[in-house]
């Protein structure tokens, strides 16, 4: 891939709290363009809260989020939502809706009081159906599906928003692992550029697993109490140092047997199963 | 429904129907459509009744003459002492009606309602406290309603906003509220004069009887003013549904939204409230019937509108012909009837969890 040295979206000195309680100190935060930015670290350094400030969720306490070099918030909100998209943690549907209503929420930016339904609606919401293969689910409630097909249909109405800049706050949370990897598959299509000569749209995510991050990252951003402890291509930052710097872990990084991107495998643990102990080599 | 169940639809979300002209497009609920349709029959039906039965039964062809203006020796009967009254049933209850759906849908609690977020017991409070200190006119009591309505409901949000509107403590305070006005209204009755008592009571009940076009007229005129709110909420309810980190990242002004809705119900009720008395449960009900009709994501607004106004125009005529020659008070009898409702309703959402939504499929 080559590099991408362009940012719509960028935090300057971005600082962000809670009431007084200080969450991230003066971050600076280049997203690149058409690329899949996911950031990791251990609970609580921050990393959903920046990503609800990059999608104007949470007023910054100081600095900034630009977009296309403006401050979110000189942008109309609508304005906003034609290029950002967002798909918080735990969203909630409104009771009895059905797959087809809650995806075509999703073109609420783009519509008027006169215009509720134009034929770029009906494409846009066809297209992200598709896409996330929700389609044959149209006319189910949202509430009957199972947890891997309702976070499709969530994607698909982020999808429906046909935003350049996609925003996922773990989208692989209360999944089992195939439909992790569905869904993260799924994101990492997103940012393949059309063939048409289109860019790729640039997706932001925050994730809980380091390995799934190294392998579906092109720039990844690992977090430490409030700061960036090290961004850029997975096989250039994850290593052993950064995992014990970052996490506290002692831990082996290897190149993955499948795609040779960097494996993080914990050290040996301290305390190990007496019946594996005892199988003989 | 009709003919198009084969494969799922692609483009238009199932249940609806995209209607569009060269620059516009809607989007168009069919089971919802129909409802309407259905409701507006028996509204009509519900309304030619009305005019009809009385201490005399006047031909119901006599009654649709005299509703399309065409000359009839029922004129007087009809046209001066029934109609007036019909009217300000059917605009009270359509009024109601739409503001239970709209502060329903902010509160997304079924049971979040005019009557019980303080608003009609504001209007009843000042409204009983004004006869208590011998304003008795009907050309006074209506404003100081609207007003007490208005002031409950500006406290209950005062309260309750705390850099945002959450749901749970918007219906708490409003009940602490609530519960506190009815003290007071219970204050002024115990103070009044006994016969401005048993004024005070008949109202608080909320009846129609008496009801003419002095009453009729400004609720009119003041639903009319309100319409373009009404229409703007119908677009805005639709997007404050989702969650609120999800419809803030769709563009959504939520705060803006949420407070326009809530005013322009608490408007409409208490100037429903103002005209036709505190009619009970007419605001809670309308739109979770109307909604469980409609199967719709958010409570549809123009069938709890012709709901509302179908029950009160039902309850009234009830009211009039049950125990007649004695009339109640349209309230009581929507209290009888709805009480029971909200009963049934907590008890089979406890007992069946989800399945009153997923029976909808069928």
């Amino acid at each position: 891939m080559s590099e991408s040295p362009t940012s719509r979206l960028v935090a300057r000195e971005l600082t962000l709290a809670y009431d007084d309680h200080t969450v991230v100190a003066d971050l600076d935060l280049d997203v690149p363009d058409g690329e899949v930015t996911v950031v990791v670290g251990p609970n609580a350094c921050g990393k959903s809260t920046t990503l609800r400030a990059l999608g104007r969720l949470l007023k910054p306490k100081r600095g900034s989020v630009l977009l296309d070099g403006t401050q979110l918030a000189r942008i109309p909100t609508k304005r906003i939502a034609q290029s950002i998209g967002l798909l918080p943690q735990s969203p909630v549907a409104p009771e009895a809706i059905t797959v087809a209503d809650l995806v075509s929420r999703g073109r609420q930016p783009h519509q008027h009081w006169w215009q509720q339904w134009s034929e770029e609606d009906e494409r846009a919401v066809t297209d992200a159906m598709e896409r996330t293969d929700v389609t044959a689910l149209g006319d189910r409630l949202v509430d009957e599906l199972s947890g891997g097909q309702r976070q499709r249909v969530w994607i698909a109405m982020a999808l429906a928003q046909d935003t350049d800049l996609l925003l996922l706050d773990e989208p692989t949370t209360y999944l089992d692992i195939a439909h992790q990897v569905e869904v993260l598959d799924l994101v990492r299509q997103l940012a393949v550029p059309t063939p048409g000569g289109g860019r790729g749209r640039t997706v932001v995510m925050v994730l809980h697993d380091l390995n799934q991050a190294a392998r579906y990252a092109d720039h990844l951003v690992a977090m430490k109490a409030g700061r960036i402890a090290a961004q850029g291509r997975p096989g250039d930052i994850v290593t052993a140092e950064l995992v014990r710097e970052v996490f506290g872990l002692a831990s082996l990084v290897v190149p993955c047997p499948v795609t040779g991107d960097p494996l993080v495998v914990p050290d040996a643990p301290r305390i190990t199963s007496p019946r594996k102990a005892a199988t003989p080599s | 429904m009709t003919g198009s169940l084969s494969a799922p639809r692609q483009g238009v979300p199932a249940g609806y129907r995209s209607i569009r002209t060269r620059r516009t497009s809607w989007l168009v609920h069919t089971r919802a459509t129909w409802v309407a349709l259905a409701l507006m029959a028996a509204l009509f039906a519900a309304a030619v009744a009305s005019l009809t039965l009385g201490e005399t039964t006047v031909a119901p062809t006599e009654v649709v003459k005299v509703m399309f203006g065409r000359p009839s020796p029922d004129e007087l009967v009809v046209g001066t002492l029934r109609m007036p009254r019909l009217v300000v049933g059917l605009l009270a209850g359509a009024a109601l009606g739409v503001a239970g759906a709209l502060i329903q849908t902010v509160a997304r609690n079924p049971l979040a309602s005019p009557e019980i977020i303080g608003v009609t017991h504001g209007a009843s409070a000042l409204t009983v406290g004004a006869m208590t200190y011998g304003v008795t006119s009907y050309a006074a009591l209506p404003y100081l309603s609207v007003t007490g309505g208005l002031l409950a409901a500006a406290l209950v949000y005062l309260f309750a906003w705390r850099g945002g509107l959450h749901a749970t403590r918007f219906v708490l305070i409003g009940i602490g509220i609530s519960v506190a006005l009815r003290s007071v209204t219970q204050l002024f009755l115990t103070k009044g004069d006994y016969l401005v008592a048993q004024q005070a009571k008949v109202w608080m009940t909320g009846s129609l009887n008496g009801r003419g076009w002095d009453q009729a007229g400004p609720l009119g005129i003041a639903l009319l003013l309100l319409l373009p709110l009404v229409v703007w909420s119908a677009r805005a309810q639709r997007s404050v549904t989702l969650d609120d980190d999800t419809a803030t990242a769709l563009g959504v002004h939520l705060g803006r939204n949420r407070l326009g809705l809530v005013f322009t119900g608490v408007v409409l009720a208490s100037v429903a409230t103002g005209a036709a008395g505190p009619i009970d449960f007419v605001a809670l009900l309308s739109p979770q019937i109307a909604r469980r009709l409609t199967r719709t994501a958010q409570i549809p607004l123009v069938s709890s509108a012709l709901l509302g106004a179908f029950i009160v125009t039902l309850g009234d005529l009830l009211a009039r012909k049950l125990f007649a020659p004695t009339e109640l008070p349209v309230g009581v009898l929507t209290a009888a009837v709805g009480a029971p409702y909200l009963i049934w309703l907590i008890v089979r959402t406890s007992r069946s969890g989800r399945s009153a939504s997923a029976g909808a499929k069928q």
